[in-house]
Protein backbone atom coordinates (compact mmCIF):
# COMPACT_ATOMS: atom_id res chain seq x y z
CA UNK A 1 0.00 0.00 0.00
CA UNK A 2 1.53 3.29 -1.18
CA UNK A 3 0.14 6.91 -0.52
CA UNK A 4 -0.96 6.68 -4.04
CA UNK A 5 -3.38 3.97 -3.15
CA UNK A 6 -4.24 5.59 0.36
CA UNK A 7 -4.94 8.33 -1.64
CA UNK A 8 -7.02 6.38 -4.73
CA UNK A 9 -9.23 4.49 -1.85
CA UNK A 10 -9.92 7.69 0.08
CA UNK A 11 -11.26 8.89 -3.09
CA UNK A 12 -13.14 5.74 -4.22
CA UNK A 13 -16.32 6.98 -3.98
CA UNK A 14 -16.39 10.75 -5.20
CA UNK A 15 -14.11 9.16 -8.42
CA UNK A 16 -16.83 6.39 -9.25
CA UNK A 17 -19.89 9.59 -8.47
CA UNK A 18 -17.46 11.57 -10.60
CA UNK A 19 -17.60 14.28 -8.18
CA UNK A 20 -13.43 15.05 -8.58
CA UNK A 21 -12.33 17.66 -10.14
CA UNK A 22 -10.46 16.83 -13.59
CA UNK A 23 -6.74 16.91 -12.19
CA UNK A 24 -7.63 14.40 -9.21
CA UNK A 25 -9.43 12.18 -11.32
CA UNK A 26 -6.52 11.77 -13.94
CA UNK A 27 -4.42 11.16 -11.07
CA UNK A 28 -6.56 8.33 -9.46
CA UNK A 29 -6.80 6.84 -13.39
CA UNK A 30 -3.31 6.77 -13.71
CA UNK A 31 -2.98 5.25 -10.44
CA UNK A 32 -4.79 2.42 -11.90
CA UNK A 33 -3.99 2.34 -15.17
CA UNK A 34 -0.49 1.07 -12.46
CA UNK A 35 -2.26 -0.56 -9.56
CA UNK A 36 -3.63 -3.94 -10.25
CA UNK A 37 -5.30 -4.48 -6.32
CA UNK A 38 -6.90 -0.93 -6.28
CA UNK A 39 -8.04 -1.49 -9.90
CA UNK A 40 -9.14 -4.77 -9.02
CA UNK A 41 -11.35 -2.95 -5.97
CA UNK A 42 -12.34 0.45 -8.04
CA UNK A 43 -14.09 -2.29 -10.65
CA UNK A 44 -15.36 -4.39 -8.06
CA UNK A 45 -17.63 -1.17 -6.14
CA UNK A 46 -18.24 0.18 -9.85
CA UNK A 47 -19.65 -2.91 -11.32
CA UNK A 48 -21.39 -3.06 -7.68
CA UNK A 49 -23.09 0.59 -8.65
CA UNK A 50 -24.08 -0.97 -12.15
CA UNK A 51 -26.13 -4.31 -10.55
CA UNK A 52 -27.93 -2.12 -8.18
CA UNK A 53 -29.17 0.45 -10.79
CA UNK A 54 -29.98 -2.23 -13.13
CA UNK A 55 -31.91 -4.80 -10.60
CA UNK A 56 -34.06 -1.29 -9.50
CA UNK A 57 -35.20 -1.15 -12.72
CA UNK A 58 -39.28 -1.24 -12.64
CA UNK A 59 -42.07 -1.72 -15.09
CA UNK A 60 -44.49 0.99 -15.11
CA UNK A 61 -47.70 0.22 -14.74
CA UNK A 62 -50.05 0.00 -17.86
CA UNK A 63 -51.77 3.32 -18.77
CA UNK A 64 -49.99 5.12 -16.18
CA UNK A 65 -48.75 8.02 -17.80
CA UNK A 66 -52.42 8.04 -19.49
CA UNK A 67 -54.03 8.30 -16.01
CA UNK A 68 -51.79 11.26 -14.69
CA UNK A 69 -52.56 13.30 -17.88
CA UNK A 70 -56.47 12.62 -16.69
CA UNK A 71 -55.58 14.04 -13.03
CA UNK A 72 -53.49 16.78 -14.86
CA UNK A 73 -56.84 17.50 -17.46
CA UNK A 74 -59.27 17.53 -14.81
CA UNK A 75 -56.81 20.41 -12.88
CA UNK A 76 -56.96 22.40 -16.15
CA UNK A 77 -60.57 22.37 -15.92
CA UNK A 78 -60.36 23.92 -12.44
CA UNK A 79 -58.13 26.61 -14.07
CA UNK A 80 -60.95 27.09 -16.51
CA UNK B 1 -51.39 30.13 -15.68
CA UNK B 2 -48.80 27.48 -16.56
CA UNK B 3 -48.70 26.57 -20.40
CA UNK B 4 -50.03 23.03 -20.11
CA UNK B 5 -48.87 21.65 -23.27
CA UNK B 6 -45.00 22.93 -22.16
CA UNK B 7 -45.83 21.12 -18.83
CA UNK B 8 -46.46 18.07 -20.36
CA UNK B 9 -44.34 17.77 -23.17
CA UNK B 10 -41.08 18.40 -20.84
CA UNK B 11 -42.22 17.29 -17.44
CA UNK B 12 -44.32 13.75 -17.87
CA UNK B 13 -41.16 11.75 -19.98
CA UNK B 14 -39.55 11.46 -16.03
CA UNK B 15 -42.92 9.98 -14.69
CA UNK B 16 -41.36 6.56 -15.45
CA UNK B 17 -38.30 7.02 -13.06
CA UNK B 18 -40.04 9.00 -10.95
CA UNK B 19 -42.54 6.18 -10.34
CA UNK B 20 -39.34 3.79 -9.85
CA UNK B 21 -38.39 5.84 -7.28
CA UNK B 22 -41.67 6.17 -5.74
CA UNK B 23 -41.91 2.52 -5.24
CA UNK B 24 -38.58 2.17 -3.38
CA UNK B 25 -39.81 5.06 -0.83
CA UNK B 26 -43.51 4.13 -0.16
CA UNK B 27 -42.97 0.36 -1.15
CA UNK B 28 -45.86 -0.27 -2.28
CA UNK B 29 -47.43 0.43 -6.20
CA UNK B 30 -50.60 2.12 -5.28
CA UNK B 31 -48.91 4.38 -3.10
CA UNK B 32 -46.30 5.17 -5.52
CA UNK B 33 -48.73 5.99 -8.10
CA UNK B 34 -50.77 7.72 -5.97
CA UNK B 35 -47.09 9.72 -4.64
CA UNK B 36 -46.39 10.53 -8.67
CA UNK B 37 -49.80 11.77 -9.53
CA UNK B 38 -49.38 14.60 -6.46
CA UNK B 39 -45.86 15.40 -7.38
CA UNK B 40 -47.28 15.84 -10.86
CA UNK B 41 -50.35 18.11 -9.67
CA UNK B 42 -48.40 20.00 -7.46
CA UNK B 43 -45.89 20.51 -10.16
CA UNK B 44 -48.15 21.81 -12.87
CA UNK B 45 -49.55 24.15 -10.06
CA UNK B 46 -45.99 25.31 -9.19
CA UNK B 47 -44.75 25.67 -12.92
CA UNK B 48 -44.97 29.02 -13.22
CA UNK B 49 -42.37 29.14 -10.66
CA UNK B 50 -39.94 26.85 -12.37
CA UNK B 51 -37.44 28.92 -13.78
CA UNK B 52 -36.74 27.52 -17.26
CA UNK B 53 -33.22 26.27 -18.25
CA UNK B 54 -33.03 25.24 -14.78
CA UNK B 55 -32.92 21.60 -13.77
CA UNK B 56 -36.31 20.56 -14.80
CA UNK B 57 -35.84 16.56 -13.12
CA UNK B 58 -34.02 17.81 -9.72
CA UNK B 59 -36.83 20.01 -9.61
CA UNK B 60 -39.24 17.31 -10.08
CA UNK B 61 -37.55 15.37 -7.60
CA UNK B 62 -37.66 17.81 -4.86
CA UNK B 63 -41.83 17.48 -5.05
CA UNK B 64 -41.78 13.83 -5.30
CA UNK B 65 -39.50 13.76 -1.80
CA UNK B 66 -40.46 16.98 -0.20
CA UNK B 67 -44.72 15.21 -1.12
CA UNK B 68 -43.13 11.87 0.31
CA UNK B 69 -41.76 13.40 3.17
CA UNK B 70 -45.06 15.36 4.36
CA UNK B 71 -47.39 12.81 3.36
CA UNK B 72 -46.23 9.83 5.27
CA UNK B 73 -44.70 12.06 7.70
CA UNK B 74 -41.37 10.65 7.34
CA UNK B 75 -38.79 12.02 9.59
CA UNK B 76 -36.04 12.06 6.38
CA UNK B 77 -34.84 15.67 7.56
CA UNK B 78 -34.55 15.74 10.36
CA UNK B 79 -31.20 15.77 11.67
CA UNK B 80 -31.42 11.98 13.85
CA UNK B 81 -28.75 9.45 14.66
CA UNK B 82 -30.21 6.49 12.95
CA UNK B 83 -27.81 3.86 14.18
CA UNK B 84 -26.53 1.67 11.45
CA UNK B 85 -23.75 0.16 13.73
CA UNK B 86 -20.09 0.61 12.77
CA UNK B 87 -19.81 -0.75 9.42
CA UNK B 88 -16.43 -1.29 7.42
CA UNK B 89 -16.00 0.55 4.11
CA UNK B 90 -16.24 -1.74 1.36
CA UNK B 91 -17.73 -3.98 2.95
CA UNK B 92 -18.83 -6.22 0.47
CA UNK B 93 -15.61 -6.47 -1.40
CA UNK B 94 -14.08 -7.25 2.09
CA UNK B 95 -16.21 -9.91 3.38
CA UNK B 96 -16.08 -11.64 -0.36
CA UNK B 97 -12.36 -11.31 0.30
CA UNK B 98 -11.90 -12.53 3.75
CA UNK B 99 -13.02 -15.51 2.61
CA UNK B 100 -11.85 -16.27 -0.50
CA UNK B 101 -8.27 -16.09 -1.78
CA UNK B 102 -6.99 -13.73 -4.49
CA UNK B 103 -6.73 -16.61 -6.57
CA UNK B 104 -10.66 -16.87 -6.47
CA UNK B 105 -11.77 -13.76 -4.94
CA UNK B 106 -12.92 -12.98 -8.75
CA UNK B 107 -15.23 -15.67 -9.82
CA UNK B 108 -16.35 -14.96 -5.92
CA UNK B 109 -17.20 -11.45 -6.38
CA UNK B 110 -18.56 -12.26 -10.11
CA UNK B 111 -21.06 -14.91 -8.51
CA UNK B 112 -22.37 -12.28 -5.94
CA UNK B 113 -22.91 -9.55 -7.84
CA UNK B 114 -24.45 -12.06 -10.72
CA UNK B 115 -26.73 -14.00 -7.91
CA UNK B 116 -28.48 -10.79 -6.32
CA UNK B 117 -31.81 -10.83 -7.56
CA UNK B 118 -34.05 -8.25 -8.12
CA UNK B 119 -36.33 -8.88 -5.19
CA UNK B 120 -32.94 -9.27 -2.76
CA UNK B 121 -31.65 -5.42 -4.26
CA UNK B 122 -35.22 -3.99 -3.88
CA UNK B 123 -35.76 -5.46 -0.46
CA UNK B 124 -32.10 -4.58 0.52
CA UNK B 125 -32.63 -0.73 -0.52
CA UNK B 126 -36.34 -0.63 1.28
CA UNK B 127 -34.76 -1.97 4.85
CA UNK B 128 -32.67 1.30 4.79
CA UNK B 129 -34.11 4.00 6.93
CA UNK B 130 -35.41 7.05 5.20
CA UNK B 131 -32.87 9.17 5.61
CA UNK B 132 -30.48 6.75 4.17
CA UNK B 133 -32.42 5.27 1.32
CA UNK B 134 -33.42 8.98 -0.10
CA UNK B 135 -29.82 10.19 -1.12
CA UNK B 136 -28.81 6.36 -1.98
CA UNK B 137 -32.18 5.88 -4.51
CA UNK B 138 -31.28 9.53 -5.93
CA UNK B 139 -27.40 9.05 -6.52
CA UNK B 140 -27.22 5.10 -7.76
CA UNK B 141 -30.50 5.26 -9.19
CA UNK B 142 -31.10 8.40 -10.76
CA UNK B 143 -27.10 9.84 -11.02
CA UNK B 144 -28.10 12.98 -9.44
CA UNK B 145 -24.38 14.80 -8.36
CA UNK B 146 -23.80 15.57 -5.00
CA UNK B 147 -25.05 19.26 -4.75
CA UNK B 148 -28.14 18.30 -6.83
CA UNK B 149 -28.84 16.13 -3.94
CA UNK B 150 -28.14 18.39 -1.37
CA UNK B 151 -30.72 21.16 -3.34
CA UNK B 152 -33.49 18.08 -3.96
CA UNK B 153 -33.56 16.86 -0.30
CA UNK B 154 -32.41 20.79 1.45
CA UNK B 155 -28.87 19.44 3.11
CA UNK B 156 -25.97 20.44 3.45
CA UNK B 157 -23.50 18.69 0.74
CA UNK B 158 -21.51 17.17 3.84
CA UNK B 159 -24.69 15.66 5.07
CA UNK B 160 -25.63 14.24 1.50
CA UNK B 161 -21.80 12.58 1.59
CA UNK B 162 -22.03 11.51 5.18
CA UNK B 163 -25.34 9.49 4.46
CA UNK B 164 -24.77 8.43 1.19
CA UNK B 165 -21.48 7.02 2.38
CA UNK B 166 -23.00 5.46 5.15
CA UNK B 167 -26.26 4.49 3.40
CA UNK B 168 -24.41 2.65 1.01
CA UNK B 169 -22.09 0.28 3.36
CA UNK B 170 -25.55 -0.62 5.41
CA UNK B 171 -26.99 -1.71 1.65
CA UNK B 172 -23.93 -3.92 1.32
CA UNK B 173 -24.24 -5.28 4.76
CA UNK B 174 -27.90 -6.18 3.65
CA UNK B 175 -26.93 -7.34 -0.01
CA UNK B 176 -24.02 -9.44 2.01
CA UNK B 177 -26.60 -11.10 4.00
CA UNK B 178 -28.47 -12.18 0.90
CA UNK B 179 -25.78 -13.60 -0.47
CA UNK B 180 -25.09 -15.50 2.32
CA UNK B 181 -28.43 -17.11 2.65
CA UNK B 182 -28.87 -17.80 -0.91
CA UNK B 183 -25.25 -19.43 -0.43
CA UNK B 184 -23.97 -17.18 -3.62
CA UNK B 185 -20.58 -17.80 -2.78
CA UNK B 186 -18.56 -20.78 -4.55
CA UNK B 187 -16.74 -23.19 -1.90
CA UNK B 188 -13.17 -21.92 -1.68
CA UNK B 189 -11.12 -24.05 -4.33
CA UNK B 190 -8.19 -25.62 -2.78
CA UNK B 191 -4.89 -24.70 -4.26
CA UNK B 192 -3.16 -28.16 -5.52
Amino acid sequence: MSDRCDEALANLYLYLDSELDRVSSDRIRAHLADCPPCEHVFSFEHRFKLVVRERLREEVPPEFIAKIRAVLSSEYEIDG
Amino acid sequence: MADQADFERDALQYAPQLYTAALRMTRNPADAEDLVQETFLKAYRAYHTFQAGTNLKAWLYRILTNTFINKYRRDARRPSEVDLGELEDMYLYRRIGSEHSAASARSAEDAVLEGLVEADVKKAVESLPEIFRLPVLLADLEGFSYKEIAEILDIPIGTVMSRLHRGRKALQKALWEFAERRGLLPDEVADE
